[in-house]
C-alpha cells in the first residue's frame, strides 16, 4: 500500500508544479523527436541538456532525463517502420518487420502497434520498478559496504565490456580508457596531483560534461558527415491505426515474453534497451511456429521489439537508484545530474530524498502512458520534421553543445576540450570502440577507486577479506567469469 | 601474419605507447599516503597494466584470427554504423589520415604560436593582440586552401578552430561564420537558405540563452571584436 501512497504523492507533486509539468512535456516531446530524427538520438539531446540541469532542481533534472529515456526509446520506431531508418539502435529490429508492413500498405497498423506496445512495455516496467527498487535499496543499505560496491562496479564494467563495442577487446579498452581519464586530477584518498602535466586545467580533473557532449553530440555529427546523411525523405501519407483489442490479445504471449526479456536486459549493465529489442525479436522468431514469416511484415516482430525496448527503461533505473550503478550511457549521464547537485545516487537517495525518487517514478509511468496519446497526435508532425536536412541540423547541435560546454564553468577551453573529445570519439567509433563504454568508465572510475581504497582500508589490506563477504566475492567471481568467457570466445569461437 | 593489417599495428602501437608514456609520468606522483598503503599510483598503474594486456590480447587476436567479427546478436545490437561508414568511405588510406591530422594541427598552432611570437619578440599586450589577429587570418586562409577535396577533414577541424578562436574573437563574431562554414562543408551551396537558416539558428540561440537565461558567452578580448561582442550583449539583455 505504501507504494501506492508514494506513487500518488509523487503524481501530485509532479502535476501540481507548473515548472515540473513544462519539463515533463518538454522531455516527452523532445525525447520522441530526437529518438525519431536519424543522425541524432536521445543521447544527443541528453548530452546537450546535461549542463543546464545545474539550474534545475535535482528532481526536475533526473525527471527530465528519465522521461527522455522512455519516449526516446519509442521515437525511433516511427522512422524504422516508415523509412527503414531506425532513429536509434534500439529500434533497429523494429524495422525488420515494420518496414515490410509499410510496403504492404499497413504502415498505420505497424505504427499503432509500436505506439501501443511501447506504452504497455514501458508502463508495466515502470510499475515493476516502483515495486522492486525500494526493497532492493533497503536491502542494499544493510548488505552493501565499500567492498560490495567495488565488486558491483567491477561486475558492471565486466558485463558492459562484453557487449558495448565491436569486439570484446575494444569494449574492454573503451572502458579502461574511461577509467584512465577519471584518474587525471587529484587522487581521492591523499589529494595528490596525478597526470596534470603542470596544467591548472587538468588539476581539477577533466570535467565530464565537455567529455559527454564531445563523445555523444559532437562525434555523432562527425559520423553523420562521413555517412553523408542528407536526411531528406519523402514522407508518405499516414494515419495511425491502432490494432484492435482482439488483435492485441492474440499477441499476449509475445507482449509478456518481451516484457520479461526487456526487464532483465534493462537491469543488467551494458546496452540495455538495444540488447532488449534484439533479444525480444530473436526470441519471438525462435518461439514461433512459422519463422519464415518474420521479416516479411509480421506484426508480432514489431510488437516483440518495441515492447522489449521500452520494458528495459524502468528496469535500468533499479541498479541506478538502488545501488548507484549506471548500466548505460543515459543512466551514466543521470549520475552526472546527481553529481552536479552534490548528490550520489544509491540506496541512501531513498532515505534522504524520497520525494525525488517518487516524482521520477511517477514521471516515468506517465511518460510511458503519454506515448499513447502523443504518439497518436504527434506522429504526423514528426514525419514533417524529418524533412529538415542534416546540414542545417548539424550547426544547431554543435552550437548548442558549445553553449552547454561553456556554460558549466565559463571556460572557453572546455569548448576546445569538448571538440577534441568529439574528434577522438569519432576516430574511436570508426575503429569499433564504444563511446558509451568510455563514459561508463569515466563515471564509474571515481566511484571504483574510492570504494576500492575504502574496502582495502576496511579489510586491513588483506585481499582474502573479500572471501568472507559472500556478496562481494560472488560479484567478483561472476565478473571474472564473464571476462574469461569473453576472452575465450574472442580466440576460439567461430565467427559467422 | 597474413591476418594482420597496418591498422592493427597502429592500434597496438597507440595503446602501448600511451601506456608507456603515462607509466613514465606516473613516477611524478608515486607518493605514499599515510593511511593508504597502495599510495596514489597503484590504481592508475593497475589500469595501465590492464590496457597493456588488452592491447596485446587484441593484437594477438588480430594476428591469429584476423578481424574476427562475429555477427552475433550482441554485435548487431552495438553497431552504430560508424565503422561501416568508415569502410565505405574513401578515407581509409594513410594519405587521408596524414592530411586530416595536419589540418587538425592548425587550431593547435593558433593556441601556441602567438604566445611564442610574443615572448620571442617581447611584445606587450597590443602587440600580442596584433600577433593573434595576423596568425588567425593566416591560419584561416591556410585552412580554407587546405580543405579542398577533404570535407570530412575540414568538418573535423572547423569546430576545433572555432573553439580555439572563441576566447579571443568572441562567440558573437565567430558563431555566424562557424554556422555558415559547417553548412558549406556539409555540401550546402544555396547561399540564400544558408544565410536565412543560419540567422534563424543564431537568433533562436541568442534569444534563448542570452536574453532569457542570461548565459554569459565569451565576448572576445581583442579589439574591435570585444566591442562588437559587448554591443550585442548590451542589445540583447
Amino acid at each position: 500500500m505504501d507504494t501506492l501512497t508514494n506513487f500518488m504523492n509523487g503524481t501530485v507533486a509532479l502535476f501540481s508544479d507548473p515548472v515540473g509539468i513544462f519539463i515533463f512535456f518538454g522531455g516527452v516531446i523532445g525525447g520522441m523527436l530526437f529518438g525519431a530524427i536519424p543522425g541524432v538520438s536521445m543521447l544527443t539531446l541528453a548530452a546537450i541538456l546535461l549542463p543546464f540541469t545545474a539550474h534545475l532542481s535535482p528532481e526536475h533534472g533526473i525527471m527530465l532525463f528519465s522521461v527522455i529515456y522512455c519516449t526516446g526509446v519509442y521515437g525511433g520506431a516511427i522512422t524504422a517502420i516508415l523509412f527503414n531508418i531506425p532513429g536509434a539502435p534500439e529500434n533497429a529490429p523494429t524495422a525488420f518487420d515494420g518496414y515490410p508492413m509499410t510496403q504492404k500498405g499497413q504502415a498505420g497498423k505497424a505504427v499503432g502497434a509500436a505506439v501501443t506496445c511501447s506504452a504497455i512495455g514501458g508502463t508495466i516496467s515502470a510499475v515493476l520498478m516502483m515495486v522492486a527498487t525500494a526493497p532492493i535499496a533497503n536491502w542494499a543499505i544493510s548488505a552493501f559496504g565499500p567492498p560490495e560496491i567495488f565488486a558491483l562496479v567491477f561486475f558492471g564494467l565486466a558485463v558492459a565490456s562484453s557487449v558495448g563495442a565491436s569486439t570484446f577487446w575494444k569494449g574492454w579498452l573503451s572502458i579502461l580508457l574511461g577509467l584512465l581519464i577519471a584518474v587525471v586530477g587529484l587522487d581521492p584518498v591523499g589529494g595528490i596531483e596525478r597526470w596534470d602535466f603542470g596544467m591548472p586545467y587538468l588539476l581539477a580533473g577533466i570535467h565530464f560534461i565537455p567529455m559527454i557532449l564531445g563523445f555523444f553530440a559532437v562525434s555523432e555529427v562527425f559520423v553523420q558527415v562521413e555517412k553523408k546523411a542528407k536526411g531528406s525523405y519523402h514522407a508518405p501519407k499516414l494515419s495511425v491505426d491502432f490494432p484492435s483489442l482482439t488483435e492485441l490479445f492474440a499477441q499476449k504471449i509475445a507482449v509478456v515474453r518481451s516484457i520479461v526479456i526487456g526487464f532483465f536486459c534493462g537491469i543488467l549493465p551494458g546496452i540495455g534497451a538495444t540488447l532488449a529489442a534484439f533479444m525480444g525479436y530473436n526470441e519471438a522468431v525462435r518461439w514461433s511456429k512459422d519463422r519464415k514469416e518474420f521479416g516479411t511484415g509480421k506484426m508480432e516482430g514489431v510488437i516483440s521489439s518495441e515492447t522489449a525496448n521500452n520494458a528495459a527503461t524502468g528496469a535500468a533505473m533499479i541498479p541506478l537508484l538502488a545501488l548507484g550503478l549506471p548500466g548505460g550511457a543515459l543512466t551514466a549521464m543521470m549520475v552526472g545530474v546527481f553529481q552536479m547537485h552534490d548528490m550520489e545516487p544509491g540506496p541512501l537517495v531513498f532515505l534522504n530524498s524520497g520525494d525525488l525518487v517518487w516524482v521520477v517514478f511517477s514521471a516515468m509511468f506517465f511518460a510511458n502512458l503519454s506515448i499513447l496519446l502523443i504518439g497518436y497526435l504527434e506522429t504526423k508532425t514528426i514525419i514533417n520534421l524529418l524533412r529538415i536536412p542534416f546540414q542545417f541540423l548539424a550547426p544547431l547541435i554543435l552550437l548548442l553543445a558549445t553553449v552547454g560546454a561553456y556554460a558549466v564553468r565559463g571556460l572557453a577551453i572546455d569548448v576546445a576540450v569538448m571538440f577534441a573529445a568529439g574528434i577522438i570519439g569519432f576516430f574511436l567509433r570508426r575503429s569499433g570502440y564504444s563511446v558509451a563504454g568510455i563514459v561508463l568508465g569515466l563515471i564509474l572510475g571515481r566511484i571504483g577507486e574510492q570504494t576500492f581504497a575504502q574496502a582495502m582500508q576496511m579489510l586491513h589490506f588483506e585481499w582474502t577479506g573479500f572471501f568472507f563477504r559472500p556478496i562481494a566475492i560472488t560479484l567478483i567471481v561472476a565478473g571474472v567469469l564473464t571476462l574469461l568467457g569473453s576472452i575465450y570466445s574472442s580466440f576460439f569461437k567461430k565467427s559467422e | 601474419m597474413r591476418n594482420l593489417r597496418a591498422g592493427h599495428i597502429v592500434e597496438a602501437v597507440f595503446w602501448l605507447g600511451l601506456v608507456l608514456f603515462l607509466y613514465l609520468n606516473s613516477f611524478d606522483f608515486d607518493q605514499e599516503i599515510e593511511i593508504y598503503k597502495y599510495g596514489a599510483s597503484a590504481w592508475p598503474r593497475a589500469i595501465l597494466l590492464l590496457i597493456a594486456v588488452a592491447a596485446v590480447g587484441q593484437f594477438a587476436g588480430h594476428w591469429l584470427r584476423g578481424e574476427n567479427r562475429s555477427l552475433g546478436m550482441l554485435d548487431k545490437a552495438s553497431d552504430d554504423g560508424a565503422e561501416a561508414a568508415a569502410r565505405l568511405s574513401d578515407h581509409n588510406n594513410p594519405k587521408w589520415y596524414a592530411w586530416t591530422f595536419l589540418l587538425l594541427a592548425i587550431p593547435f598552432i593558433y593556441m601556441n604560436l602567438p604566445e611564442i611570437l610574443a615572448t620571442a619578440l617581447s611584445l606587450e599586450k597590443p602587440g600580442l593582440h596584433t600577433a593573434k589577429l595576423l596568425c588567425a587570418a593566416a591560419l584561416l586562409i591556410v585552412f580554407i586552401l587546405a580543405i579542398r577535396g577533404n570535407p570530412v577533414g575540414g568538418m573535423l577541424t572547423l569546430p576545433l578552430l572555432f573553439g580555439a578562436f572563441l576566447q579571443d574573437f568572441g562567440f558573437y563574431f565567430t558563431a555566424p561564420l562557424f554556422v555558415l562554414g559547417t553548412m558549406y562543408l556539409m555540401g550546402e551551396r544555396r547561399w540564400k537558405s544558408m544565410i536565412m537558416i543560419g540567422a534563424l539558428i543564431i537568433g533562436i540561440l541568442l534569444a534563448l540563452f542570452v536574453s532569457l537565461l542570461y548565459v554569459g558567452l565569451p565576448t572576445g578580448n581583442i579589439s574591435p571584436f570585444y566591442e562588437f561582442g559587448t554591443a550585442v550583449v548590451n542589445l540583447l539583455q
